[in-house]
């Protein structure tokens, strides 16, 4: 128990005090958020205002409601022209052309017209050229049928909405708990690849410096192993309590400079309500020490199969890594249909269980995940990284010692099962 | 008394049998030499003494009991031939985590540490890291990880290669003084000149199994073939003689003495022959003579084989 002390110490000492260590704490949450606001800001510089030349041949659409609505809708601007079929718009400065032969207001059906353009504009410009033409029209029907202003605002602000509600649920908000979901699913899909590489990489360089027939010779190899993988996930843990706290203070200093503030943190509180908390929190650090347990032991493994080439290292550990990425395909499909047979099963078969899970329970226990899938989950967690555990043991113990030809899964499958 | 004991020890692999049937014994405080070619099966052996094997079959009997691999190893210091120390780790603290893993306390880990790079004059290395050394610096600082815990065993895989004549007799002295406080050292090589010079005792394995055991000395006297160097005025060939001539060389000679005659035969001989005589010795077979003989004749590299 005290060597497994030791190992732990080391292992977490080495990394925490590493320089990569305090940069990469300080900057992925910075990077995140430039992701997030980045695409964002890029996505609405890049929006672009097409201008479109309209031929109105039956003259309804008078100068007056296309300002208007070019006021409204800045997607793109019309400009009323006199031409036929064949303008040369492309000449007169003009991006797109639209030319209206005949309209009838009375007509049931819809009337078809082309725009042209010389090249594509984004997938959605037809519909944002239709949508602002029609609302036009509809001002031009809405005088015609004689609907005045009063009437036309009864209509559009008199409609019905619904709201959903979960009666075992009832404070879950299903869109907060969709992204509260995705979040914790990304997170912890993050940390496996992420820290279950460094486990890898950690065998792997104990291997090929040679040390780790030093080590065993003093401590068991599952000691070893166990110590490993226990101090790089308290390494995970502690970037991630970091990470907590940043955000806790970034959020209090926030609240006090009040002000256009407030709004965020009314959503933010908002969000704190509508989840069940502690027990989020609390299945959060279950599964995602879990799952890094339950995969970073078969990576411990492969890295103690391979020599220092990292291209067996990717080859080996490919299936592996290829799970973890099933996982959170399922867990997309599972926090848009949370109840689903596909998200009830994945999040309980624990090798996706640790990120499926994760992104059903924001939306409540037990409502949507009963009391025996949530314990089931966590019991079929458990057994797993103990076997998984006792698995890459044995490879471990064969291949820390092995030089020479990379194995294949097979091999290796015979390391773990033989007799000792 | 013998402080380890190894009886029939067997440990197969796919291709190989390493270690077929060796048996064994290390007496308290003897250096005791493992020779073997390349691929003798010492590597395999030592790492089931140091209980990183399990054997298939075979006993291993420790200071008087059965070897506990768990509790055992921290009275064995094992230096592989592969060295190996964490390249990005600092040097103190390294040194440190190795003892503790050893099950040494922090405190009594420090005060030795402290005696030890005073000895060998390595107390600015303790902020460097060991990317920062050289092979021979190294070697030094594997050393004293292998004996900080005062081990009762202390097992050396060609400890001297890498190392220049002035740090191969530091660490030369310091195995004579960990053998005279009571260590017992076994010692695997295949540089024969040292094994002469060090070991009590040697075994040579080949291809898995035992093939010599004894004491330098023993060993010696039983593979002398009754040579001689003479040195004197003129000696003759002469077919009367006790001996044969092998070689000759300005008032040099090397002579070998015939089955069933004596020195004594020899001298007297010669001196009724009026030979002015000045020197007079045996010439017994080097370790590196024996070792070529007796290895001679296998394969130069193990083959594989079926099992």
């Amino acid at each position: 128990m005290k060597k497994i002390w030791l190992i732990i110490k080391r292992e977490y000492l080495t990394r925490v005090r590493k320089r990569t260590f305090i940069i990469g704490t300080l900057l992925f949450p910075i990077l995140y958020m430039l992701m997030i606001f980045g695409t964002g800001y890029i996505a609405e510089k890049s929006k672009h205002n097409l201008v479109v030349a309209v031929s109105d041949k039956t003259g309804l659409i008078s100068d007056s409601l296309v300002k208007l609505q070019n006021q409204l809708d800045q997607s793109s601007t019309l400009i009323l022209v006199t031409q036929d079929t064949g303008y040369k718009y492309a000449d007169a400065g003009y991006e797109a052309y639209l030319y209206i032969d005949s309209l009838d207001w009375q007509k049931k059906g819809t009337t078809s017209f082309v725009l042209k353009a010389r090249k594509f504009y984004g997938a959605n410009t037809p519909e944002l050229v239709a949508a602002k033409i029609n609302r036009i029209w509809d001002e031009i029907k809405h005088e015609k049928l004689g609907i005045d202003a009063e009437k036309r605002a009864l209509l559009a602000s008199n409609r019905i909405l619904i709201d959903f509600n979960n009666e075992n649920d009832a404070t879950v908000n299903a869109q907060t708990s969709n992204v509260i979901g995705l979040a914790c699913g990304f997170l912890i899909y993050f940390i496996i690849l992420i820290y279950g590489s460094q486990v890898m990489m950690g065998v792997m360089e104990e291997k090929t410096n040679r040390i780790a027939e030093i080590i065993v010779s003093s401590v068991k190899p599952f000691q070893m192993m166990l110590g490993k993988i226990i101090g790089i996930g308290m390494v995970a843990l502690t970037q991630f309590l970091l990470w907590i706290t940043f955000m806790f203070v970034i959020y209090n200093v926030t609240a006090m400079s009040g002000g256009a503030a407030n709004q965020i943190i009314g959503s933010v509180q908002s969000v704190f309500t509508s989840i069940n908390l502690p027990l989020t929190l609390f299945c959060f650090a279950f599964y995602f020490l879990g799952g890094f347990f339950f995969y970073s032991a078969i990576y411990g493994a492969i890295g103690s199969a391979i020599n220092e080439d990292v291209r067996e290292a990717q080859s080996l550990s490919f299936p592996v890594t290829l799970m973890v990425i099933i996982s959170i395909v399922l867990m997309t499909s599972a926090v848009n249909d949370p109840t689903g047979s596909i998200a009830t099963w994945a999040s309980i078969i624990p090798f996706s269980s640790p990120i499926v899970m994760m992104a059903r329970i924001p939306y409540g226990v037990p409502g949507t995940v009963p009391y025996w899938q949530l314990a089931l989950s966590m019991v079929s967690l458990v057994i797993g990284f103990i076997l998984t555990t006792w698995f890459a043991a044995r490879i471990y113990r064969t291949g820390i010692l092995m030089y020479g030809k990379k194995p294949s899964w097979r091999e290796l499958m015979k390391w773990a099962f033989r007799k000792s | 008394m013998p402080l380890l004991q190894v009886e029939h020890l067997r440990k197969y692999f796919a291709t190989q049998k390493a270690v077929d049937d060796i048996s064994l014994q290390v007496d308290k405080g003897q250096i005791f030499g493992l020779l073997g070619p390349n691929g003798a099966g010492k590597t395999t052996l030592i790492r089931m003494i140091t209980g990183i094997f399990y054997p298939d079959e075979g006993n291993i009997i420790f200071d008087g009991k059965k070897f506990d691999p768990l509790n055992d190893t921290r009275y064995i210091g094992y230096m592989p031939e592969e060295r190996g120390l964490y390249k990005k780790m600092k040097i103190g603290e390294q040194t440190l985590y190795l003892a503790q893993l050893k099950g040494l306390s922090r405190s009594d880990a420090m005060a030795r540490i402290k005696t030890w790079f005073e000895k060998f004059e390595m107390e600015s290395w303790w902020n460097k890291k060991v990317e920062d050394l050289s092979k021979g610096m190294s070697q030094k600082l594997q050393f004293v990880t292998t004996i900080l815990h005062q081990p009762k065993l202390v097992i050396l895989d060609e400890p001297f290669s890498g190392l220049d004549p002035v740090n191969s007799n530091l660490i030369k002295d310091e195995i004579f003084q960990l053998a005279k406080n009571g260590a017992t050292i076994i010692f695997s090589t295949h540089r024969m000149e040292q094994v002469e010079e060090i070991c009590d005792h040697i075994v040579l394995v080949n291809k898995g199994q035992k093939i010599l055991d004894g004491t330098v000395g023993q060993v010696k006297q039983d593979f002398k073939e009754n040579i001689y160097r003479v040195g004197a005025s003129e000696i003759s060939p002469n077919g009367l003689a006790p001996y044969e001539m092998v070689h000759s060389k300005a008032g040099q000679y090397i002579l070998r003495i015939q089955e069933g005659k004596t020195p004594n035969d020899v001298l007297r001989y010669l001196l009724e022959q009026g030979v002015d005589l000045h020197s007079f010795n045996e010439i017994l077979p080097s370790l590196n003579d024996i070792f070529i003989k007796l290895v001679e004749g296998t394969p130069n590299t193990r083959q594989f084989q079926k099992i």
